[in-house]
């Protein structure tokens, strides 16, 4: 007889043998979803493991918001910042002016500020250097003098206040020919001399790339964005220390070309990190690069963590749910609207306003994929009981049998085959979606994904993409043979 | 016991229509009464409503002298076997475990199950490995032996038959009949049978109840029905049951 009990204790089982990832007393450290970031963390992440801690690298978190919440909350310990995102975006509403005010701020919220790590990360803009040297130009205040200079910005940086028109008024700059444009034309303009100057981040891996020259803001109008670590009060004063040994050590043209490293050369960012410690602090740290092998197991249990948890209780709830939702109507209305409403949830947005309540890692991954799998479970569920021939539900009634031993022996076997078919759709896609949950630190094959899109690296996607593709087939070789073995009706 | 299905004013409406029109009809302990009308005249109905499948609005339903009710339904259902016309058969399980379903649920032991299964498989004249297979791999004709059994296997005083042959190849259904006749004079149980055809009804039993449009038209042997018809729908029904016949002979 089709036994679903069996199938739910097989799914369990392979849940749990996955999830054994346990974090205690690790320093947790996050970085942000660009290079820099995952740089700093990963300086951070050796230097505090050389002091004697445990500590772990969360990379590519996503953006400020989701790594301010996992802080706030503890999720992680640490992380690079810096100071004019700190003002704008997280306390946009306090108007805070100075960096002095800034601290004191984070310390009321529990928060610990290192020292500057040396470098502003801010607007700039770039020449070739043979142009700039041809015309003398240094600073920026130097460009009102050559009104015939073709400028090339960023779309973006064409309408912020803090770009174009802000320089325009305060250089009073005479220039005409000024076009928008994005970052990568602007940077082959600028190559093959149709541009003269364009906007860049003052850390830009492209700036040693096309060897560009950056003007200096002699009237000191981009505001600031130094570089600082963030950590928790509750951070052991050893490991604060050890941080703030990076003070001041990290000038722009260090930081630019650690980014040309990882950015162009592909360098590992473990092994940039190493030796930057090896060669400013003396540091002895070690880079660990794990094999592609290792790389891969590892985000495999990851992977199938999350789908095989998430599925495993969507299991559970959703199947009763549709049993109810069969025979009471009006519960099934709900119980549908609900389930609906949520499938349209887009997975990124579910994702992040999960955070706040759950932290970062597999809890919001696996919630997220959990509501994804309800839906496909439950319609199935339903329509397999609702597709039960009528002289067949009449004929298992005339047995005499009770409700609950008619639903045992004749009705969930009978909609067995359409549940499962529910079960391996919801698993198929959980196995696609789970990729997202590499934006919220639970890793899985997202990871490389993620990184090979932040480092245009199709390697690195293929890495993480090859292993997702062949895992939901898997799943549907799995799902088919589950359903040869158990589930044909004769 | 003075009757084993009995229906006093029973009136059932689906939701635009009205299927049976306040029925009385008594069924006598080992008799067979055959129930015959054109489509939609209400007499699978009947059936239903003997079993609790559906609720008389109006009216009551008595198996066994016993008034059917939410309380006791249960237990009435283990006293009728009923077989429908696909037979009914669960696709799931083997053609053995469809028999012993609902005595399995109510844990008889070993022996009297294969005691059971035994008997009833001589008594409907199904060969032993049949019972093995699952219903789709069973021809038509043994399907419904099997529903047979099922429908026999707690030994009910009742059975209640819906156009059990009414799917199945004429060779195959003679057979059958000429099988299930001898049954019910063997078994002596109270037998309500449906049918749409007229020598069939005549074949199983001298009660023949015609029923047309929710109501009963007339009770009465099949030389009833043909000298003393009760009204002109009578006649025409019974006529147009032989004429094929008649044309066929005459061609």
């Amino acid at each position: 007889m089709p036994d679903l009990r069996s199938l739910c204790i097989l799914l369990m089982l392979v849940a749990q043998s996955f999830s054994s990832v346990a974090l205690a007393a690790t320093t947790v450290i996050g970085s942000k979803a660009f290079t820099e970031s995952v740089i700093l963390g990963e300086i951070a992440t050796q230097l505090t493991k050389e002091a004697g801690f445990d500590a772990e690298h969360r990379r590519q978190l996503g953006g400020t918001r989701v790594l301010w919440s996992a802080l706030v909350r503890g999720d992680i310990q640490c992380y690079p910042e810096y100071t004019g995102t700190l003002r704008t975006e997280i306390f946009s509403n306090r108007n805070i002016s100075s960096d002095a005010e800034l601290r004191e701020v984070l310390a009321r919220q529990s928060i610990w500020t290192s020292e500057s790590l040396g470098f502003n990360n801010t607007y700039v803009l770039g020449m070739r250097r043979d142009r700039a040297a041809e015309l003398g130009i240094t600073r920026m205040s130097q460009l009102a003098e050559h009104p015939a200079l073709r400028f090339g910005f960023s779309n973006e940086f064409m309408e912020r206040a803090d770009g174009w028109p802000g320089i325009r008024a305060r250089y009073r700059l005479p220039q005409q020919d000024v076009r928008g444009l994005s970052h990568d034309l602007a940077y082959r303009g600028i190559e093959s001399r149709s541009l003269d100057v364009t906007d860049l981040y003052s850390t830009d891996a492209e700036i040693v790339h096309y060897d560009l020259t950056t003007l200096i803001d002699d009237g000191r109008f981009f505001p600031v964005y130094d570089a600082i670590m963030l950590c928790r009060d509750d951070v052991p004063d050893a490991i604060r220390s050890s941080l703030n040994r990076l003070g001041g050590q990290i000038d722009e043209t260090t930081m630019r070309k650690m980014n040309a490293r990882a950015a162009l050369d592909r360098e590992p960012e473990a092994q940039i990190a190493a030796s930057f410690l090896r060669d400013r602090l003396h540091v002895s740290a070690e880079a660990k690069v794990q094999s592609r092998i290792a790389r891969i197991w590892q985000r495999t249990r990851e992977h199938l963590a999350m789908v095989g948890i998430s599925l495993g209780l969507a299991v559970l709830v959703a199947v009763p749910l549709g049993i109810v939702a069969f025979y009471r109507r009006g519960v099934g209305r709900v119980v549908f609207a609900i389930a609906d409403t949520l499938q349209t949830l887009p997975a990124l947005a579910l994702l992040v306003f999960l955070i706040p309540w759950l932290g970062i890692g597999y809890a919001p991954a696996i919630v997220a994929l959990f509501l994804y799998s309800v839906l496909p479970i439950l319609r199935n569920t339903h329509t397999g009981l609702a597709d039960i021939p009528r002289d067949l539900r009449e004929s298992a009634e005339a047995l005499g049998l009770p409700r609950i031993a008619m639903l045992r022996y004749i009705e969930l076997p009978l909609a067995a085959r359409s549940m499962l078919a529910g079960v391996r759709t919801a698993a198929v896609i959980n196995v696609g979606t789970a990729t997202l949950g590499a934006l919220i630190g639970a890793g899985g094959y997202g990871q490389p994904i993620l990184t090979g899109i932040r480092l245009d690296d199709t390697k690195l996607i293929l890495e993480g993409a090859v292993p997702a593709a062949l895992l939901a087939l898997l799943v549907q070789w799995v799902f088919g043979w589950i359903e040869r073995r158990w589930v044909t009706a004769k | 016991m003075s009757c084993a299905i009995a229906f006093e004013h029973v009136t059932h409406r689906y939701q635009h229509a009205v299927a049976v029109n306040d029925v009385s009809l008594r069924v006598e302990p080992g008799e067979t009464v055959a129930l015959i009308g054109p489509s939609g005249s209400g007499k699978s109905t009947l059936l239903k409503l003997a079993i609790g499948l559906v609720w008389p609005q109006q009216g009551r339903v008595f198996v066994t002298d016993r008034a059917l009710a939410a309380d006791n339904l249960l237990e009435i259902r283990h006293r009728i076997g009923y077989v429908i016309q696909s037979g009914g058969l669960f696709p799931h399980l083997s053609a053995l475990d469809n028999v012993t379903l609902a005595a399995r649920y109510l844990r008889r032991d070993r022996q009297w199950l294969d005691d059971r299964i035994a008997e009833l498989a001589e008594l409907v004249q199904l060969p032993r490995d049949a019972l093995d297979r699952f219903p789709n791999d069973l021809s038509g004709g043994q399907r419904q032996r099997v529903s047979l059994m099922r429908a026999l296997m707690l030994d009910p005083a009742v059975l209640l038959l819906d156009e059990p042959l009414g799917a199945l190849d004429p060779m195959v259904r003679h057979g059958l009949q000429e099988d299930l006749r001898r049954l019910f004079q063997s078994l002596n149980k109270s037998v309500l049978l449906v049918t749409h055809d007229m020598a069939e009804a005549a074949f199983f039993s001298q009660n023949i109840v015609l029923m047309r449009e929710g109501k009963i038209v007339q009770r009465g042997s099949y030389r009833d029905l043909i000298d003393a018809p009760a009204e002109q729908f009578v006649s025409d029904f019974v006529k147009a049951q032989r004429g094929l016949h008649a044309e066929a002979l005459d061609a």
